[in-house]
This record gives C-alpha cells, sequence and structure tokens, in this order.
C-alpha cells in the first residue's frame, strides 16, 4: 500500500524556487499496476524518484506498507529500499564495472545474501539473458541492458517495484519485450508497480493511469480492460 | 601568428568556463615551486650572510693562521706592518679543562666539577671588525682584567663565557673557576661573537680570556694543540693580493695559512651549499610529482573535454590550434601556481631556520632575493608545460564524428585479454611507431633533464637526479602495472565490497598507478631519509668495539707520563690505557721535491700534500693495522734488529695506504716533515690498511721507534674506565694535570647523532613537500572520477547501499592505492639508502623492520584520509538529482 499525501518539492535555481511538484495525494493499494503519464517536465520522474526515497520531498509524506519513508534517516532507507523496492531506470544504470550476473547479484550482495549468485543466475534466466551471465554493460545492447536491469530489480523480491520510463531509451520492439517480461515478473512476484510512461502502449497496460502537469495530478482513473 | 590569436581567444573562453577544475593543478605546482622557492630563498640568505659579513666573519681583511706558536722572527715580519698602518691583533684557540673551585661568590657549586671548553684567547684591539656581545654590556677588555683586590689568595683574571657553559657546571655570574694553573672569575655570558661561525659541532662551550691570562695558565707547552690567529686590518687603499702574497714568502717557514677575508669560510660554505643543492633537488622532486598531478588533470579534462573537441573539429580548427589552446591554458594556471607557490616559498623563510637551527652559522634575517623567486616561477611553468604535452597529445586522436557519439567514458574493456608481457609488447611496439609520441617522450625527458641540471647548477648532478627519477617512475609504474594486472588474475571475490575497490582500483580512468606513483616518490624519499639515518645511528652505535675507550686525552707532556700513569692507577680499579707519543708536523717535501701548500689547494687530492699530519713513533704495528706492502721494522728480512742494528740508518715510516696512493709514494720514497721549523727527513718503508672506525688512536703517518729523539712531542692516551670511574678520574687529572684535555668519547658521539637527527629533521621537512605533492595529486586524481564515483555510489544507493557500504569500499580501494604506493615507495627507499650507504658510505644496509613498517602504514593511512577528503562530499549527495541527469 503506497499513500502520498500533499507531496510538494520546490528546488532552489539560482535566486528563485522552481516548483517541481505541489500537493500530490494518491493512494494505491497494493499489487495495483499504475502508470504515471504527463509531458516532459511534469515532475512524474521526481515523484518516483521521492517514493524511493532517493530525494527527501520538501512538504508532505509518503507512506510505504505503512512507514513514514520521508522520516528515515539516510541508513534505514537503504535497508528499507534493499527490502521492499525494486527500481528500473530509463537509461538502466547498470554499473559498468560488473558483469550482468554481478549486477544483478548486487542488492542480494547489498543485503548479504548468501546465495546471490544463483538467484542472480536464475533471474538472468528468467530475462533470457542466461548466456549473457559474465557480459560487461558496454557488451551489451540497449534491450539487453535493461533486461539485466529488470532481473536485478526483481532480485530482491520487492514488495513494491518502480519503474521510470523503462522503455524510453528502447527502440519499440525492444521495448515491447521488456514491457512483457517486466509485467510478467511483476505478476509472478505479486507486487505493486508503479510506471512512469510516455509510452501509450505500456500505459494502457496499466490498471490504472495517474496524469500530471507542471507539477500537480489532473486525472487519475482506472483504465477500463 | 592568426593561429595563435585564435588560440589565446579559445584559451581564454576555456578557462573562463573551467577555472574551478584546474584548483588541483594550482595545487600541484603551487606545492613544488614553494619547495622550490623555499630553498632557493634560504641559500641566497645564507650566501647574502656570510658574505655581506665576510669580514667579521673572518675576524679582519687578511688572517693569518698556524698552529704553532709564531717564531721570533715571524713575530718581527708581524711588527714591521704596523709600519704601513695595518692593525693587527693576536687570537689563540685551544681546547681546555676548566673545573670548579668551591668558593664561589654567587652560587655553591660542587668543587672539582669539570668541563671540556674551547678557550679563546685575544688581545689587544680584538676584534677589529664586528662587535662582541656581552652581558653585563661592557667592553671585553674590563670584563678580561680585574683589579687585584677581588681576588683573595692569588691572582686572578676575567673569563667571558657562554651560558652553556654556566648551566653545565652549574655556576653563575662571579662564580670561580679553574683553567690550567689560573683561577678565573666569571664576569660575563658571552652574546655574540663576530668571527666564530658557530660550528655544529664543538668540542665544549666558547670561554674568552686575555692573553696575560693565557700565560698564569701555563696550557701553552711545547707541542701543545693551538691554533694561533693573526688577524689584519689594512688600509682601504692597499690591495689584499700582493699583501698576501708578501705574507705567504716572508712567513715561509712558519707554516701559516694566509687567507683573505673574499676567501673565507670555504667549509662552512661549502657544507651549506651542498645542503641546499640536495634540499633544492628535493623541492624539484615535489614539483616533478606535482607534474604527475598536472599531466593527470590535463589527461582528466580531455576527456571531460572529447565533445567539446570534436565539436571544433568539427567545426574546421586543427588538432595543432587545439593542442596549442589547451597548452596556452595549461600554462596560464602554471604560471598562477607558480606565483602562488613563489608565495608558499616565501612563508618558507620562517620555517627552514627553525628546522635547521644550530646548522646555521649565523642567525638569519630572511630577506627576498628576485632571482630565487624567477627561477622558481620558472621552473613551475618550464615543468607545467612539459608534463602538458603528453596527455594533451591525444587530442590529436579525436575524431570529430565523437559527436555523434557521447559514450566514450564508460570503456572499462578496451583491452583484449592477452598476457601481460604481450600486452606490455604490444604497447611499447605501438608507442614507438607513434612518432609523435616518441618526439614528445624526448622533448620531455630533455626538457626535465634540463631544468634538473639548472636547479643543480650541475650538469652530472642534474643528469644523475634525471636517472635516479626516472628509475624511480618506471620501477613505481611497472611494480603499480604488475600489482594491477596481479589483481586482475584473482578470481572475483564474493564480498560486493572488495570486488568494489578492487574494480575501482582497476579502473583505466582511476589514475591508480598515477596515484601510486605519486605518492611512492615522496615515500621513496622521506623513508630513504629515515634508512640512512638510522643506519648512521646505528653505525655509530655499534661499531664501537666493545673495548673502545671512554678517554681521549691530550697534550701531555714527557715529564707528565709518570703522573699520568699514577693518577690512572690510583683512580681506577682495572685500568686499561695506552700511551702515545705524538708529534704535530706538515709535509715540506716528497722525494727532494718541497711541496708548495698553494699549488694543491682546491685540488681533489690537494688535502694529503696541505694537511697537518700527528707523527707517532711506535714498536709494533697497531692492532686493525695490517701491512699492504712493504715490511714492519719487527718483521722482513733483517727481522727486529734492523733498526739497533744500523743507527746510522734514516728514520723509517709506514704510510697509511691511501695517503701513500694519492701522495703518491711507494716503497723507498722520502719525505721531509717539518716540525715546528724543523725537518725531519724519513724513507717509507711499508703502507699499511687502517681501520680508521676501530677507536683506536690510528696514525696516517707512523715512524720508526726512537724518531723522537730530541724533538717536541707530547703524549696522547687513551683510558678504558668503568662509567662510575669516569667523572672521579678526570678530576683527578684536572688536578694534577691541569693542561692535559680530556675529550669523553661519548660527548662527542652523542654530538654526532644529535648533528644527523637535526640534519635528517631538515631533509625530511623539505621531503615532506613531496608527500604533500603526492597527496596533492590524488586529490587531483580522485577528482576526475568524481562523477562515475557519483554516479555508482548513487546507483548502488537507489539499490539500497548504505553509506556505509560506500565508505568501505572506497576505504578498501584508498588503502589498496595506499599500501601499492607504500610498498613501492619503501622497497625504492630500501634500495636507494642501500646504495647511498653501500657506494658513498661504505656503510653495511640494515634491516630496519621499524621503519619500514611505520613508512608503510603511514601511507596507507595517508591515502585513505586523503582519499575521504577528496571524496567525502559525494558520500552525502542525494542520488536521484544524480540519475536523472545521467
Amino acid at each position: 500500500m503506497i499513500s502520498v499525501q500533499n507531496l510538494g518539492m520546490q528546488l532552489r535555481a539560482g535566486s528563485h524556487l522552481v516548483t517541481i511538484l505541489d500537493g500530490i495525494t494518491f493512494e494505491v493499494p497494493e499489487k495495483q499496476v499504475v502508470a504515471i503519464v504527463g509531458p516532459s517536465g511534469s515532475g512524474k520522474s521526481t515523484l518516483l524518484g521521492l517514493m524511493a526515497g532517493l530525494d527527501k520531498p520538501t512538504a508532505g509524506t509518503i507512506q510505504l506498507n505503512g512507514f513514514d519513508i520521508t522520516a528515515l534517516t539516510e541508513t534505514q532507507l537503504a535497508h528499507f529500499r534493499r527490502e521492499y523496492i525494486g527500481y528500473i531506470f530509463q537509461s538502466f544504470h547498470l554499473i559498468p564495472t560488473l558483469t550482468a550476473l554481478e549486477n544483478v547479484a548486487l542488492p542480494l550482495d547489498l543485503s548479504g545474501e548468501p546465495s546471490a549468485a544463483n538467484r542472480a543466475e536464475e533471474l538472468l534466466a528468467a530475462v533470457g539473458l542466461q548466456d549473457r551471465q559474465h557480459h560487461y554493460p558496454v557488451q551489451l545492447s540497449g534491450g539487453e541492458q535493461q533486461r539485466v536491469a529488470v532481473a536485478r530489480a526483481f532480485a530482491c523480491r520487492p514488495r513494491i517495484l518502480l519503474a521510470d520510463e523503462p522503455t524510453g531509451n528502447l527502440d519499440s520492439g525492444t521495448g515491447q519485450i521488456v514491457i512483457d517480461l517486466l509485467l510478467k515478473l511483476n505478476q509472478d512476484h505479486g507486487s505493486t508497480l508503479v510506471l512512469v510512461t510516455h509510452d501509450s502502449n505500456l500505459a494502457e497496460r496499466a490498471g490504472r493511469m495517474i496524469t500530471m502537469r507542471d507539477g500537480r495530478l489532473v486525472s487519475d482513473g482506472e483504465i477500463p480492460r | 601568428m592568426k593561429n595563435v590569436a585564435v588560440a589565446i581567444k579559445l584559451a581564454w573562453r576555456e578557462t573562463r568556463g573551467s577555472w574551478r577544475q584546474f584548483l588541483f593543478f594550482f595545487v600541484c605546482i603551487a606545492i613544488g615551486v614553494g619547495a622550490v622557492v623555499g630553498v632557493g630563498l634560504f641559500a641566497a640568505n645564507v650566501e647574502q650572510v656570510i658574505l655581506g659579513d665576510a669580514r667579521g666573519l673572518l675576524g679582519g681583511d687578511l688572517e693569518i693562521r698556524l698552529s704553532r706558536l709564531l717564531s721570533e722572527s715571524g713575530h718581527s715580519v708581524l711588527k714591521s706592518l704596523r709600519n704601513r698602518n695595518i692593525a693587527l691583533t693576536h687570537v689563540s684557540e685551544l681546547v681546555a679543562m676548566a673545573s670548579t673551585e668551591g668558593n664561589s661568590e654567587a652560587k655553591n657549586p660542587q668543587p672539582g666539577s669539570t668541563q671540556l671548553v674551547e678557550l679563546k684567547v685575544v688581545g689587544e684591539g680584538y676584534p677589529l671588525y664586528g662587535r662582541v656581545e656581552v652581558q653585563p654590556p661592557k667592553a671585553l677588555s674590563s670584563h678580561l682584567t680585574l683589579p687585584q683586590s677581588r681576588c683573595e689568595r692569588s691572582p686572578c683574571f676575567g673569563a667571558v663565557v657562554q651560558k652553556s657553559f654556566l648551566i653545565s657546571l652549574d655556576v653563575d655570574l662571579g662564580s670561580h673557576i679553574k683553567i690550567g694553573q689560573a683561577r678565573f672569575v666569571i664576569t660575563g655570558v658571552l652574546l655574540k661573537e663576530p668571527d666564530r661561525v658557530a660550528s655544529a659541532f664543538s668540542l665544549g662551550p666558547r670561554v674568552i680570556i686575555s692573553r696575560q691570562a693565557l700565560v698564569a695558565t701555563e696550557l701553552v707547552k711545547p707541542g701543545s694543540r693551538i691554533r694561533e690567529r693573526y688577524l689584519l686590518r689594512v688600509p682601504a687603499s692597499m690591495s689584499l693580493g700582493p699583501l698576501k702574497g708578501e705574507l705567504r714568502g716572508r712567513l715561509a717557514k712558519e707554516g701559516v695559512r694566509v687567507s683573505s677575508y673574499r676567501d673565507a669560510q670555504p667549509r662552512i660554505r661549502r657544507f651549506l651549499d651542498q645542503l641546499s643543492t640536495y634540499l633544492g633537488l628535493i623541492g624539484l622532486t615535489a614539483l616533478f610529482v606535482g607534474g604527475i598531478g598536472v599531466a593527470c588533470t590535463v589527461q582528466g579534462f580531455i576527456k571531460q573535454k572529447l565533445t567539446t573537441i570534436a565539436i571544433l573539429k568539427t567545426l574546421g580548427a586543427g588538432a595543432g590550434l587545439i593542442v596549442g589552446m589547451y597548452l596556452l591554458q595549461s600554462l596560464l594556471m602554471g604560471a598562477i601556481g607558480s606565483l602562488v607557490g613563489a608565495g608558499l616559498g616565501v612563508s618558507l623563510q620562517i620555517v627552514l631556520p627553525v628546522l635547521l637551527q644550530g646548522l646555521l652559522p649565523l642567525p638569519l634575517t630572511p630577506q627576498l632575493f628576485l632571482h630565487p623567486l624567477l627561477k622558481g616561477v620558472a621552473l613551475g611553468i618550464g615543468t607545467t608545460a612539459l608534463f602538458t604535452l603528453w596527455p594533451l597529445l591525444t587530442i590529436r586522436t579525436i575524431p570529430p564524428a565523437l559527436v555523434f557519439r557521447r559514450d566514450v567514458e564508460q570503456a572499462p574493456l578496451g583491452h583484449p585479454p592477452m598476457s601481460l608481457f604481450r600486452r606490455l609488447k604490444t604497447d611499447l611496439s605501438r608507442l614507438l611507431r607513434d612518432s609523435r609520441r616518441v618526439g614528445t617522450g624526448l622533448v620531455m625527458g630533455g626538457g626535465l633533464a634540463g631544468l634538473a641540471m639548472w636547479q643543480a647548477r650541475s650538469i652530472t648532478l642534474g643528469l644523475l637526479f634525471m636517472a635516479a627519477f626516472l628509475t624511480a617512475l618506471i620501477l613505481l609504474w611497472v611494480a603499480a602495472m604488475l600489482l594491477l594486472h596481479f589483481l586482475t588474475k584473482v578470481s572475483r571475490p564474493r564480498s560486493f565490497v572488495v570486488r568494489q575497490a578492487i574494480g575501482n582500483v582497476q579502473h583505466p580512468g582511476n589514475f591508480t598507478a598515477g596515484m601510486a606513483v605519486s605518492i611512492g616518490v615522496g615515500v621513496m624519499v622521506i623513508v630513504a631519509i629515515a634508512l640512512i639515518k638510522t643506519s648512521l645511528l646505528l653505525a655509530i652505535g655499534e661499531r664501537i668495539p666493545e673495548d673502545a675507550p671512554a678517554f681521549f686525552f691530550i697534550d701531555i707532556q714527557p715529564d707528565q707520563k709518570v703522573d699520568f700513569e699514577r693518577v690512572v692507577q690510583e683512580e681506577t680499579r682495572s685500568p686499561t690505557y695506552t700511551l702515545t707519543p705524538v708529534i704535530r708536523s706538515r709535509l715540506a717535501s716528497l722525494n727532494g721535491q718541497p711541496i708548495d701548500p698553494e699549488e694543491h689547494k682546491g685540488k681533489r687530492n690537494g688535502w694529503y700534500f696541505t694537511r697537518e699530519y700527528v707523527l707517532t713513533a711506535l714498536p709494533d704495528l697497531p692492532k686493525d693495522n695490517t701491512i699492504v706492502k712493504g715490511h714492519w721494522w719487527t718483521e722482513g728480512p733483517k727481522g727486529g734488529q734492523a733498526l739497533q742494528e744500523e743507527a746510522s740508518t734514516p728514520i723509517l715510516v709506514s704510510v697509511e695506504v691511501e695517503a701513500a696512493r694519492n701522495l703518491g709514494l711507494d716503497i723507498g720514497s722520502t719525505l721531509e716533515f717539518d716540525i715546528q721549523g724543523a725537518t725531519l727527513a724519513a724513507k717509507v718503508e711499508s703502507t699499511r690498511q687502517v681501520d680508521w672506525s676501530s677507536f683506536s688512536t690510528n696514525f696516517f703517518m707512523i715512524l720508526s721507534p726512537g724518531s723522537f729523539q730530541g724533538a717536541p712531542f707530547t703524549y696522547i692516551a687513551t683510558a678504558n674506565v668503568d662509567p662510575e670511574e669516569e667523572v672521579p678520574l678526570q678530576r683527578a687529572l684536572v688536578k694534577v694535570l691541569p693542561n692535559v684535555t680530556a675529550i669523553k668519547v661519548g660527548d662527542i658521539l652523542e654530538n654526532v647523532a644529535r648533528l644527523l637527527r637535526q640534519l635528517s629533521w631538515a631533509i625530511q621537512g623539505i621531503a615532506l613537500l613531496c608527500i604533500a605533492g603526492g597527496a596533492v595529486v590524488m586529490t587531483t586524481a580522485l577528482s576526475t572520477t568524481r562523477y562515475r564515483r557519483l554516479y555508482e555510489a548513487s546507483i548502488l544507493k537507489a539499490l539500497g547501499g548504505t553509506r556505509r557500504i560506500i565508505v568501505k569500499a572506497f576505504a578498501l580501494e584508498f588503502a589498496m592505492v595506499g599500501t601499492l604506493a607504500g610498498v613501492i615507495g619503501v622497497g625504492l627507499a630500501s634500495a636507494l639508502s642501500w646504495a647511498i650507504l653501500y657506494f658513498f658510505l661504505d656503510l653495511p644496509w640494515a634491516f630496519q623492520p621499524g621503519v619500514l613498517g611505520w613508512g608503510l602504514v603511514l601511507t596507507v593511512l595517508l591515502a585513505i584520509t586523503v582519499g575521504f577528503l577528496s571524496t567525502f562530499r559525494i558520500l552525502g549527495e542525494p542520488p536521484l538529482a544524480v540519475l536523472r541527469q545521467e
């Protein structure tokens, strides 16, 4: 269960404040798939980042599974993310010095999981990259990199999955494969999925769509199947 | 010309936008220039003081010096000078024993405490130049002569003493002391003595007395060790050169040295000259280390500017123009850094004299000189230019098409897997095929060598320095590469922290080797100095044989021999002592050729011709001596009878082998000694090897027994006594034989050790700047990887990594860099110190785990500290902003 209350974010740009987010309030029940859409600069990626605790909002609260993450310390947040959240970025953000397998195993290593390598292998197999385990990110195509990133996001069996334009840097065919994978894994794991996207195909496959403009929430509704 | 103008314009625009990135560039150059300028200014100040007051330092325009009393004819020569308006004063210097008396007026010191002093006897007119400062302030002569009424029993005189004398004997102004047979009242504390270059090595505190008092002490006996100085003030109208020549001629028989203030103090000057040359080279090391930092900055900068460069190329700018632009920019930064460094050097003037306190002959009042400042700035700009060239060469190979591909930085696997050897070979052959790289390398090497020669003021020394620096650099580099290569071979560790640290260390853009080399060079210099110092101290302590004497006694008159033996036997339980007859002499002729001291002055082996030889006559070959050639008197074909049988045989001499070689002597050569005006001829019978470190009395020249008949010889003695017997023996001897001087071996060694420690502190102080340079290079290198670190830290955080994990990975990485630098630096320091000890000091190298261990641990700690200071800001950045901007 995600509960965002009156969330605001202002940044200082030179001498004046820029409002990125303003009075955002919504809730996401468990296991729901929500798409956040809106034009560039509407604040949707910032919103997602705040939901993962990657930065602190300047106003409002975010509760994930009953925890107010805006009140947690940096270390508590890190532990929280490790345990509850999987995150997928538009530009993959794999660590360049680690192999595909090591990248997937990374969150497991961080939580001290003893069988990290085995689990990572399984996950890579699940995204169809069992043959690419020992390749470095630069040796992988964009689609492959994003599949590694998806595998990594599911590594710790997160209850909440946040995906920031997961297909934004991919061509439509590759994007389709990644979306299929993402949704399948999400279903298998039974996690809540919030994704930010420009991609109307992707948005339509969610159960609910939140639309943003200029840092405000302008519409929020279920998508009829 | 047009190109240059464009380059300047572009350079200015580039700098305007990115000067912040060059901050470390400034600091790298500034520290090095600071070291160079600091040492340069120091040397100029010392030179100024020594030259500026050369007359005062010598005590006159001319000095006539001899080590025996002047003869009657000599005196008349000097007397005749007065007619020519030349002022003359007579100063005598000798080492003597002072002892306390019970009837002090101020305190109540232990009667009979003794102290070795450097006695100075001054006559009328002293000093001719400069001023003697005494507390209480009164004319020196009135301190030295007292009204008769002040002495109760015997006539006594005034003595002016150094403060350390008061402390060591626990006496005060007004106390009575005894020197020789005369009694003195301490009337003043000596604050400043114009013609004493406070030698770092002195046997005891200065005591000044009058000439009448010297007579009363009865210290001067035939053969006594004394230095007689006649100081002359010459009218300005008279030129010194001819007068100097005239006096040398007229006093030729006296064995005098005549020197003018212009060639004064050559020894102290040479010492300070060498000291500042070596300190200057260590400063240059700091500057070159900074140069490595410059190269790292420029390389990192170019990497960031790839797109800019590609855009410029697509717009039609040639590689030459772009290289010129960045070179100009670097030079501008180098110039600013050098100016800041010059300022740093000026402020070093406060620190250096403190470090060198006691080694300096005179108090320095720091002054600014333009030359060292300009030289430092020029060296700084030169170093910048040379170290910038190499990384700038990459600009040529950047394709304009790069504009379309941005993703260049993330290429950790530039090399296909191949063996280290093959990789080195491929790299090397690729390098050698690139004529521009080879050319640039030669220009760099040649330029740096030129800078080194300029700084060392010697081609040989400059080339040696460059060779050593390059060797160290190459060894450090190869070792760093080998270690990095070894790391790729180890299987990927399980622990994330270890894996991340190793990954970072190996990352091609990480400058690991550069960081390790820069810090390693500084570590090498400091640890090498520490190793040499410790080895020397060990040598002093260890090489003293168990049976080394506790005392040397000098100036025992032949008729005092019996008394001496009696006192030693009375005062010690198991007396072991030796008495050796000695006579002081100079060489008068070799194989019938008279020796002209002028001819040998300043030559490499000239010392052997002009020095004073202490002769002895011994029946037996001393221990620690071995005959190299010829026979000792008691051996050989005629055996022990040789001497007795042929009373008419000329006196025989056994010559130390090095002296024989330098003097060109062989068996059968003849030489003549000048013994206080009398000539003694001898024939070389043998040459000997001497172990000079044995601490027994050793001689260059040993005459056959009986040679001293009728000559004014004295005895020197060594005595081995238990430590608790030392003081009573010294007191008893001073009482019975007041003219005999006792020199404690322990005190001398203590003095040497103190000198050594201080010298090494001073050198290490400057060497610290090399370490500082290395630390800045590390900061620089880390700053070029700042973005990558920030990025990776953000990803880690997004995946649930805590700050602690990132800190651990960083710490391990920095510790690896430090270990690399430390291991290599300490290893090279061992090699360097071994080479210096073995080749220059002829001492064995001892494994010193303590020094090496500390060197290593401190390097690792330094690397971790510097690493964190350079990266801690990354840790606090919230990850969202970083990951979104990617």
